[in-house]
């Protein structure tokens, strides 16, 4: 369970790795499934171009999910991101529209981003206040100051700002880029970062990490601040792919399908435990359901119901599974 | 004849591919207290958790009352008439002792629960187990010990015939301890079969009639109580004859060195003032009841508490540990008393639970270094003789006495630099064999690297095994001290129980009785008038006149 991000990059381990990485993320045969039905059904879904799009609507999850993941790991939440996502590309678009360069509209968005994620963070980390209670109330504070702020729709962000989202390096879409950097950091953070063993560690005893001499305050406020960060971040590269953004309507529900994929990648809820493997397999599995319904004229409502019923249907079989060891 | 209330034949039971039980056999007729005695991990908690339906056997039958069971569901259990009372109690702490007495077999009328009956039969229950609370008070109100006794009533409440105790003293203090041991021998004579799982070899002597002891899944002797020595029981528990627990000689020289740890006039809530000095290499014990102010003492000297004044001074350099980090910083670490709430990380493996805290301190540009990493915890699974000594097992698989040896591997690895180590219960939950390997590596420690050891412990036995001084500790202060041939379990004893009868009046009596032996050395360290101190409520000043 949190071994794998280390196996993955040994490659003597990678083939016995493989193995164990399909019994510890089962997920990975449901998805392989996934992708056969879609294919049968639909004859177009492993279409390179399909593929495409499936990762870029993916990449603004993926981005998201891997600091959500690690606060959730180290026992905290934030359900706070949707609003933040739509405040981030509010702003970065708010800038490009001014003239500013592509690289200070992000820059301004991160800042942003930042500064909503602080603000979790005093308030769950150093004021000991209950993440759920602190971030539901964020979620809709935020929300109402993007539509103070932004009343009017933003859109025509130029040329300039429009490479975030659409741009290709080297073939690959610009946001994939981003989602596969912030993927491998992730991954990297938690296997080769002292940081890293102590996420676990908070999520898996408080007390005990406390007198272990780890700062118990500053790791997880770290992570609310990543968490914002990456949440203005993905709303800016969501505002250049749509060249708009809506400060009622952006990101609207973004906060529960990106802890749906967290927590169908096998993340905790406890905290504690968790993969960045997981995370990138329940990022991909939500993204490859939308994409495949789509693909297959399924009404959106039904999609709803698949995405939520693939969440408990994941912790029903999570909670079946046979238990190992005393 | 009566079949016996409980007999357990052939029982086995894997955990994918690690033998737990392997065909255990054993009878407990009524009336009979039996010990289960063995290391952790030898196989108790499965057998008990057999029984109380928590996992089905691979094989073998259960038979209670003459009828067999195959396997148990926890409902079929209780039915059954067997009552566990697991080490963390099942009591629910918002509900009354009525409620909780009652609780899934409430007594209606009228469709509504008939709160007076259950209070009324709740008394009765509590007047046969000698409880003296209250139907009405909420259990979460209540001392460890009397919500123990609620869960007996409870076990009584469903005319239980076979009542399982797992380690019931652990949490108790001395005279809750005495208390419950009454009720066992009541409970035994009103016919219920009581399994009774402990690693104190005193409780066996004073309450069993017969004794099982069990090592990896087997049992490995099974007799009356009657005519057998506690160097047998010990035998057939460490699986070697008994190492006898001789006291090395004290560390008097080291004493007379260099005092690493010194406090003056320290207190915080809850005890103080308090001085003492500990010497480089010295293993000094703090001998006291619970509740006598030990674990707030080592607490804040840890940081983990905050002091209301007072100082602390290592060698010469006075430090405030505001944090358990600084602390660290400082060269002070803790080993806590609730390895479970307090130090352990079950999931994590070993290798992650040792070297937590060192993984920065040991990191290059910010990245692990994971070669380092599984060098240090190699080189410390050797000198603590961890088994299994696997760096990727999670922390949790392994047993109670090994998993005490990663929390104190924390602080001993070759990776820190500890100048005093404090210990709260070091071998709380640990079998025979592994506190005889934890004494031998902190003594180690003291002798080699000149760390300085202070550790609380309520077990005599085990200050005398391991201190080279002790200080007795009662309502937060320092009231006694014993070392060199004046150390010894009867004078541990006294001395605590004399003052826990009549409290700190007898404090002149403990003084001369301490200050009167011949042996105890004259006080050589930066520590006015720690032995000569008239009484605790002098300031220390006073007694350096």
């Amino acid at each position: 369970m949190t071994t794998a991000d280390t196996a993955l990059f040994r490659p003597r381990a990678l083939a016995t790795g493989g193995l164990a990485a399909v019994r510890r993320h089962p997920l990975i045969l449901v998805l392989a499934a996934m992708v056969l039905v879609f294919q049968v059904s639909t004859g177009s879904f492993l279409a390179p171009a399909n593929l495409s799009g499936i990762a870029t609507d993916a990449a603004a999850l993926a981005v998201v999910a891997v600091p959500l993941a690690l606060l959730v790991i180290s026992g905290y939440l934030d359900l706070s991101v949707g609003s933040t996502l739509a405040l981030g590309g509010l702003v970065a678009g708010r800038l490009a529209n001014e003239g500013q360069s592509p690289a200070v509209a992000v820059l301004g968005a991160l800042a942003v981003g930042a500064a909503v994620g602080a603000v979790n963070g005093v308030l769950c980390c150093y004021l000991g206040l209950s993440p759920f209670i602190v971030t539901l109330g964020m979620l809709t504070a935020v929300r109402g100051l993007d539509q103070q702020l932004f009343p009017l729709p933003l859109s025509g962000f130029g040329s300039g700002f429009a490479w975030l989202g659409g741009a290709t390096i080297a073939g690959i879409a610009a946001p994939v880029v981003i989602a596969a950097l912030v993927l491998v950091a992730g991954a990297l953070f938690l296997a080769f970062a002292p940081g890293g063993r102590h996420v676990f560690a908070i999520g898996v005893n408080r007390e005990a990490a406390h007198l272990s001499g780890i700062n118990i305050r500053r790791t997880p406020f770290l992570l609310f601040v990543a968490t914002g960060v990456a949440a203005a971040l993905a709303g800016a590269v969501k505002a250049s792919v749509l060249d708009s953004v809506v400060a009622g309507t952006s990101g609207a529900g973004f906060e529960l399908t990106v802890l749906t994929a967290v927590l169908i990648g096998g993340v905790a809820l406890t905290g504690g435990s968790g993969s960045i493997l997981g995370v990138l397999l329940g990022v991909l599995f939500l993204g490859g359901l939308q994409n495949g319904l789509t693909l297959l004229n399924v009404p959106t409502f039904w999609q709803q119901m698949a995405q939520g019923t693939a969440l408990v249907a994941g912790a029903a079989l999570a909670y079946l599974a046979p238990r190992t060891g005393r | 004849m009566t079949p016996p209330n409980l007999r357990v034949h052939g029982l086995t039971k894997s955990f994918g591919g690690v033998t737990a039980l392997a065909g255990v056999d054993l009878t407990v007729p009524a009336g009979q207290v039996h010990a289960l005695l063995g290391h952790n991990g030898a196989g108790k908690s499965t057998l008990i958790k057999c029984l109380g339906g928590a996992f089905p056997p691979d094989s073998g039958t259960i038979e209670i009352g003459g009828t067999p069971y195959a396997r148990l569901t926890p409902r079929e259990s209780i039915a059954a008439g067997v009552a566990i009372i697991y080490q963390t109690l099942s009591v629910v702490d918002a509900l009354t002792v009525a409620e909780n007495i009652f609780l899934g077999q409430e007594w209606t009328r009228y469709g509504r629960i008939d709160r007076g009956a259950q209070e009324e039969a709740a008394a009765g229950l509590l007047k046969r187990v000698a409880a003296t609370c209250s139907p009405r008070d909420r259990v979460g109100d209540l001392p460890t010990g009397q919500r123990q006794l609620v869960e007996i009533a409870k076990a009584l409440s469903r005319s239980a015939s076979v009542l399982v105790l797992d380690e019931p003293t652990a949490a108790l203090s001395g005279a809750e301890s005495d208390a419950l041991a009454r009720r066992v021998e009541d409970l035994r004579t009103e016919g219920l079969a009581i399994v009774y799982v402990t690693h104190l070899l005193s409780e066996v002597e004073r309450l069993a009639d017969a004794v099982t002891v069990m090592r990896d899944g087997r049992v490995t002797h099974q007799s009356s109580v009657t005519g057998l020595s506690r160097g047998e029981l010990v035998t057939a528990i460490a699986g070697r004859p008994h190492e006898q627990t001789v006291r090395p000689a004290p560390n008097s020289a080291r004493q007379a060195t260099a005092p690493r740890l010194v406090v003056e006039g320290l207190h915080g809530p809850g005890f103080g003032p308090v001085d003492l000095s500990v010497g480089e290499g010295e293993r000094v014990g703090l001998f006291g009841l619970i509740g006598s102010g030990r674990t707030r003492l080592l607490e804040t000297l840890f940081g983990r508490r905050r002091s209301t004044g007072g100082t602390v001074r290592l060698g010469e350099r006075a430090v405030a540990p505001a944090r358990p980090a600084q602390a660290l910083a400082a060269g002070i670490a803790l080993v806590p008393a609730d390895r479970r709430a307090q130090a352990l990380f079950p999931p994590l493996t070993a290798q992650d639970n040792v070297l937590l805290p060192s993984m920065r301190p040991l990191a290059r540009g910010g990245l692990r270094a994971l070669g380092t990493e599984r060098r240090v915890f190699g080189a410390l699974a050797d000198a603590v003789g961890l088994r299994p000594a696997l760096p990727g097992l999670p922390a949790g698989a392994f047993s109670g006495g090994n998993q005490q040896k990663l929390v104190l591997g924390r602080w001993i690895n070759t990776a820190r630099q500890v100048q005093v180590l404090l210990l709260d219960e070091p071998t709380q939950g640990v079998d025979v064999g592994a506190r005889h390997e934890i004494y031998r590596v902190v003594t180690g420690l003291a002798e080699e690297r000149g760390t300085a050891v202070l550790f609380a412990s309520s077990d005599p036995e085990e200050i005398v095994a391991l201190a080279d001084r002790c200080l007795i500790v009662a309502g937060g202060r320092v009231v006694g001290e014993l070392s060199g041939a004046s150390l010894t379990e009867q004078a541990l004893l006294s001395a605590v129980h004399d003052r826990a009868v009549s409290g700190t009046a007898v404090h002149d009596r403990a003084a001369s009785g301490t200050g009167g032996t011949a042996d105890v050395a004259p006080d050589q360290h930066a520590d006015p008038g720690a032995d000569n101190d008239p009484g605790p409520l002098a300031p220390p000043a006073e007694g350096a006149a």
